[in-house]
């Protein structure tokens, strides 16, 4: 399997707070990884610093064999990085189908593309997530799971290889949560992207994810088959705390 | 010949022939119904009270300034605070190069833009390092420190009785006569402004203009080069404005940062914007109008009170209609730059 992201030893310190320190990890094409750990554990540090909304202290970020430590966000975003927020951020005053326009006209290069052609792809990944009959309502009156839903699609119209998912679980009931990883695993299978999916609920990533990258106090405690990963005893201990 | 008014047209009959006009009110969208107005409304005042075109040539300016300026609020994602810094360096390039080079109104012409781009470029980097309210207090501050330039070097600017002796724009004997020219050329620069800004804001450009607005973390994280926006629409901008500075100097032959740069002139291009409606282009028009002829009533009925009544009368306004005039009729729309195209299944 091809290697599609590689990190390097990658630092991050806020004033006296060492938020990240020294993480390699490392993801093939078509995997899904997860990367979880406790709240404050520097998943969502680790991820800001792969797409670029925060620098890099130190270390290194390759992505497809190029290094892109040093590249602003929308660069990351051409190469085919993308992600969704923790808390969904959708674009307030924008229509749902304008909101995925944005991404479809800027996302990867592609040229020759007309509003008219980003308007028409917006349209089938609103349908993808199932926002196509909400695709002229106005993001901020979108319910959580509809956002969740909408981020998903506008991160997905940038075509990526490989996609951030932030805490999708977050806030949603049982049934909205089982939906939302099915449309994860929908638009895995169905675009070929690659996920780095972000979670704190253990039972989640059990089932979805191939490979667990588990970080605890800014730090790369365990990698390795869910299974395994939850049969550690650090993770039990991060987790649990100590008996 | 015979009108009859049926529910949805007007219909005329003369002789044999017939002729019939919509009164739909989606007939009445129509913005050269408005266009042809605006142009109506100097030819009427000229010949009915011509003194009153000189509130017409305010309004229409007043309309020009604004809608670069929902442009740069637009592009950059901020409220600029300090337009009138650009007329400032678009009057006084224009007022230099006449008065000392010698230069004709159509080669200022050329000048005064290309000074207000070189320094909005300049100042741009400010709508990427500053945001929110220190970005209006930064822009804000502007104005005021060229308006202290134009004291300290008095020499060159004249800063306590202005440039005097610039060539005049229009020149035709009658003084009424270039009253109606100057009219019809201040329309033009705002409605050529208004085409330009809205051709931007229908096109795809505004899409990432409005996502920017919106949130500029998540813009840059789709593939929107939000820095590259914000300069070229705070550049182009700040050019658009300095050239309305162009004309203030030749209108007037005269041209003192006194009169446009402090905040009183800054107040009023503000208050145009908001009674307009906040980022509504067609607002700007209703609201420059509004202003000028606001300020022109409120001198001459109250005379030395109507600098105290003007901003009072202004903040009521404010206060009764949060989006402004035009935000009246847009209410039941999203926001006009953004194009609402319904998708048939």
């Amino acid at each position: 399997m091809v290697e599609i992201l590689k990190v390097t030893n990658v630092s991050k310190h806020f004033g006296g707070l060492t938020a990240v320190n020294g993480v390699s990890l490392s993801i093939n094409e078509g995997e899904t990884v997860g990367l979880m750990g406790p709240n404050g554990a520097g998943k969502t540090t680790l991820v800001n610093m792969i797409c670029g909304s925060l620098s890099v202290d130190s270390g290194k970020v390759e992505f497809m064999g190029k290094d892109i430590t040093r590249l602003p966000p929308w660069k990351r975003c051409k190469l085919g990085i993308c992600r969704t927020y923790q808390i969904p951020r959708p674009f307030p005053e924008l229509t749902t189908l304008a909101s995925v326009v944005v991404s479809a006209l800027y996302g990867k290069d592609r040229p020759n593309r007309s509003f008219e052609d980003a308007m028409t792809e917006a349209t089938h990944y609103l349908e993808f997530v199932g926002l196509f009959s909400k695709r002229n309502v106005l993001a901020r009156d979108l319910t959580l799971f509809e956002m969740r839903g909408l981020e998903l699609a506008r991160a997905l119209a940038t075509e990526p290889k490989l996609i951030f998912v932030d805490e999708v679980m977050a806030g949603l009931n049982p049934v909205e949560a089982e939906k939302a990883v099915r449309l994860i695993e929908r638009a895995k299978d169905q675009f070929g992207v690659t996920v780095l999916w972000i979670e704190h609920v253990m039972a989640v990533l059990m089932k979805a994810a191939e490979r667990v990258i588990v970080l605890h106090y800014g730090e790369k405690i365990a990698e390795g088959r869910p299974q395994e990963v939850a049969n550690n005893p650090m993770v039990i201990e991060s987790y649990l705390g100590k008996s | 010949m015979e009108l009859e008014v049926k529910r949805d047209r007007l219909v005329f009959r003369v002789g044999g022939g017939k002729w019939e006009w919509g009164i739909e009110p989606r007939y009445w969208r129509n913005p050269l119904i408005y266009v042809g107005i605006l142009i109506v409304v100097p030819v009427v005042v000229y010949f009915v009270y011509p003194p009153l075109l000189s509130t017409v040539i305010d309004a229409n300016l007043l309309a020009a300034i604004a809608i670069p300026l929902a442009l740069m609020t637009i592009g950059t994602g901020r409220m600029n605070f300090g337009p009138q810094f650009y007329i400032g360096i678009g009057g006084y390039a224009a007022a230099l190069l006449s008065i000392h080079f010698g230069l004709n109104p159509g080669l200022t012409l050329l000048a005064a833009p290309l000074a207000g781009l070189l320094f909005g470029f300049i100042m741009s980097p400010l709508s990427i390092i500053a945001g929110g309210l220190y970005y209006s207090l930064l822009t804000l501050l502007f104005p005021l420190l060229f308006l202290e330039v134009t004291f300290i070097f008095s020499d060159l600017f004249k800063g306590d009785t202005g440039l005097s002796g610039i060539a005049p724009l229009v020149s035709v004997g009658s003084f009424r006569l270039n009253l109606l020219i100057y009219a019809f050329i201040s329309l033009a620069i705002m409605l050529i402004y208004l085409f330009i800004v809205d051709k931007v804001l229908r096109s795809r450009y505004a899409v990432q203009m409005a996502a920017i607005n919106d949130d500029e973390e998540v813009a840059n994280s789709i593939g929107v080069n939000v820095n590259k926006v914000k300069v070229i629409s705070f550049t182009v901008a700040a050019g658009m404005i300095s050239v309305i500075g162009w004309f203030y100097a030749h209108y007037y032959g005269a041209f003192s940062g006194q009169t446009y740069l402090p905040l009183s002139f800054m107040l009023k291009v503000f208050m145009v914007t908001m009674i307009g409606g906040r980022m509504q282009i067609y607002g700007c028009i209703v609201g420059g109008y509004f202003i000028a002829f606001l300020e022109m009533i409120l001198i001459r009925t109250t005379g030395d009170m109507s600098p105290v009544l003007f901003p009072v009368i202004l903040l009521i306004l404010l206060l009764v209609l949060p989006e402004g005039l035009f935000g009246l009729y847009r209410k039941r729309h999203y926001r006009e730059y953004l194009p609402t195209l319904h998708v048939r299944r």
